[in-house]
């Protein structure tokens, strides 16, 4: 639920509007000034139709703020790479300089993106001793001690029966669906889950329906028509139906409603599919993510998916579930049998830091961590709303977008920034609805008081340069009344 | 006013193309922006109000025609082309008829039509081109021309508007048309009166 202002949202109208004629004025010249074919004649365009006119009319236009090159690892302060443009942003050229920035943009919720006293050396040792790439895919001479000690590792911590480690979460996603379902199947998604579920359920065949995000009672009402029709046209009962819902959405920073919509799925029969990318060893008080969190037992949730790229400091993903399901994966599953398995010093980074956040190396950094993300995102975000910023997600949740709405604004708000040394990130269309352009922050754990305050300085400063405070009149309403009842 | 916030929650549309008409605030944009168009043609060209609404109601026209019912497909590749073949308007609210964003644009060229025509007292030819206009865009409209291309103008062919014999063929077909409708109107000497 997110409070527009009316004028907001007419200027917004407005804007897209206005961009959208000037590109498309400029479309019109091209084609009349570079009608000349050179010799391609006979051959198919390359973009059907028009599909490419966002990309170069609006994209295009503001490209310095996103795809910004670093050089250095993405630790709470890092280096970015200056690039200028002299025709316009349709060409980048990196100078030399580099900017030492704060980073509000990695997925670097516990610090493990920058060097680490306990996993980089023993990454480093299993790069010489395993050497980069294992050269082959799991089922030929992939499979390495450190898989199957990831694999149990991970099993072990997010507490299921059996793991399978992939080298790519994109691909984790993307490349289980289909195997788990398939023709005469019922895909139910809800309306802002990742492109990955998205392209895997697109491939697997199934039929695909979408409910209204996070609204269970949306969850029942779909379920329960899709289940009385049946499949379409012949109206036979479906094969099986999953449920996709995700642990934290990262582009609106809230938690799914795991009871509920569980609860949904056991009364329908329905499978549940839970993707934790951004919550598995982010929140929860182990950091075991969002089951543990709201107190669901994961043994409700047939399957459990996960990246280590936001958490762990690596890469790669995992499906956690029943003995049964896993061994069936790798039986069948292509991005078992034909990618390459995960590389090696990528994996022992994954149980390096899993062991620190259990506190297995003997150390409590793990629990200070943890401590350390939830104080970090709660502080930030309660400051940010008494700014009058309007900020999405819940409470806990390390990331938190603002919300800018207006096109002009995204690259006003990134360039600022970064004059200001802040780096942040910036949401567009097609990852969120046209009008609902954000700003999105993650916190780390790394992140230190005065790191935060100078963010937060900043953010404020530039939010009145570009006039973003859309809840002010609100935030001081609350203060008052807050100050009455004192 | 600027503490008048409407709530947006996001619909469970997936086509990225259209959901944002379901977003609030769209109505008052359309009929803002055609309100100020309004007042542009009137400062730019010095005119009467009728001619200045008969202007905004041809431009209007053109402008409408080209992007609801001319062009298809959606101005990123995210979708892998599956709407592909099918114009703006048959793509908002998932191809459901008769909902309330489509009355609503069905609404507007018609309103538009009579405050012209009012402006103008009725005089032709502003009241024939303005005619033409909302008969084009309500007929365009309509539930039952749902993915309906007349004598094959803006089909899925692969053929375009560079092949000669295509362009021929459009062309026949076109000037047919014209000229019976010409012919007819022959028969009718109020109408053809109006043209002098």
């Amino acid at each position: 639920m997110i409070a527009i202002p009316y004028l907001t949202a007419l200027t917004t109208h407005f804007s897209y509007g206005l961009l959208f004629v000037f590109g498309h004025v400029r479309d019109f010249f091209r084609k009349l000034m570079f009608f000349t074919n050179d010799n391609l004649q006979g051959y198919a365009p390359i973009c059907l139709g028009a599909e490419d006119f966002y990309i170069r009319r609006l994209y295009l236009r503001i490209q310095d703020c996103f795809g910004r090159p670093i050089a250095s690892a993405p630790d709470v302060w890092f280096d970015v790479v200056e690039r200028y443009s002299n025709d316009n942003n349709k060409t980048l050229k990196r100078t030399g300089n580099i900017s030492r920035c704060l980073n509000l943009g990695s997925y670097n919720y516990l610090g493990f993106g920058g060097a680490d006293e306990y996993c980089t050396p023993r990454a480093i040792e299993s790069l010489k001793r395993f050497s980069p790439s294992t050269c082959s895919s799991r089922v030929d001479g992939g499979t390495t001690l450190l898989h199957n000690e990831l694999e149990e590792c991970v099993a072990r911590f997010v507490r299921k029966p059996a793991a399978i480690v992939f080298g790519m979460g994109y691909v984790t996603n993307s490349a289980i669906l289909p195997v788990l379902i398939g023709k005469g199947g019922l895909i139910v998604s809800d309306s802002l889950n990742h492109n990955s579920a998205i392209n895997g359920a697109r491939g697997s065949g199934a039929i695909i329906r979408v409910f209204q995000h996070n609204s269970p009672d949306h969850l029942e009402e779909v379920l329960r028509e899709q289940i009385a029709e049946g499949q379409p046209r012949t109206h036979r009962p479906w094969k099986k139906i999953l449920v996709i819902v995700e642990g934290i959405y990262s582009m609106e920073g809230d938690f799914c409603k795991l009871p509920d919509i569980i609860a949904i799925c056991k009364k329908y029969k329905a499978y549940i599919y839970l993707d934790e990318a951004h919550s598995i060893g982010a929140v929860g008080k182990t950091g075991r993510g969002v089951c543990e969190l709201l107190g669901v037992d994961t043994a409700d949730v047939d399957i459990m998916m996960g990246t280590f790229s936001k958490s762990f400091g690596s890469c790669g993903g995992y499906i956690a579930g029943s003995k049964e399901l896993i061994q069936y994966l790798k039986y069948t599953c292509p991005a078992h049998l034909y990618a390459t398995s995960i590389s090696p010093p990528a994996a022992q980074q994954i149980i390096s830091s899993i062991k620190v956040i259990l506190g297995e190396n003997g150390s409590n950094r793990g629990v200070e961590k943890l401590s350390q993300i939830r104080e970090n995102s709660n502080f930030f975000r309660s400051e940010l709303i008494k700014m009058g910023f309007e900020v999405l997600g819940d409470s806990d949740s390390p990331i938190m977008p603002i919300m800018l709405y207006n096109p002009a604004k995204i690259p006003a708000f990134s360039r600022e920034c970064l004059k200001k040394n802040v780096a942040v990130v910036m949401v567009a269309f097609p990852a969120t609805p046209l009008l609902l352009a954000r700003a999105r922050m993650c916190i780390s754990a790394s992140h230190t008081k005065e790191d935060l305050i100078k963010a937060l300085e900043v953010i404020s400063q530039v939010g009145d340069l570009v006039g973003i405070k859309y809840l002010l009149g609100e935030a001081d309403k609350q203060q008052q009344e807050r100050m009455k009842l004192e | 006013m600027a503490n008048l916030y409407v709530k947006a929650v996001p619909p469970a549309d997936l086509n990225r193309n259209t959901e944002w008409f379901m977003y609030p605030g769209v109505w008052t944009t359309y009929i803002l922006i055609l309100f100020f168009s309004w007042l542009l043609v009137l400062s730019i060209f010095g005119c009467s109000p009728g001619m200045a609404w008969t202007v905004v109601n041809l431009a209007h026209f053109l402008v409408t025609y080209h992007f609801f019912h001319w062009k298809k497909g959606t101005p990123f590749a995210d979708d892998q082309g599956i709407y592909n073949g099918l114009t703006w308007w048959e793509q908002i609210d998932n191809g459901k008829q008769l909902t309330r964003n489509r009355k609503f644009l069905t609404v507007v060229p018609v309103v538009l039509y009579l405050i012209a025509s009012h402006t103008t007292d009725y005089q032709h030819p502003m009241l024939f081109l303005n005619t033409l206009a909302v008969l084009v865009l309500v007929i365009a409209k309509f539930p039952n021309m749902h993915k309906v291309r007349i004598f094959g103008i803006n089909a899925d062919k692969m053929r375009c508007l560079d092949d000669p014999l295509f362009l021929l063929s459009i062309s026949v077909k076109l000037g047919v048309t014209v000229l019976f409708i010409g012919f007819k109107t022959q028969d009718f000497p109020e109408i053809s009166r109006g043209w002098g």
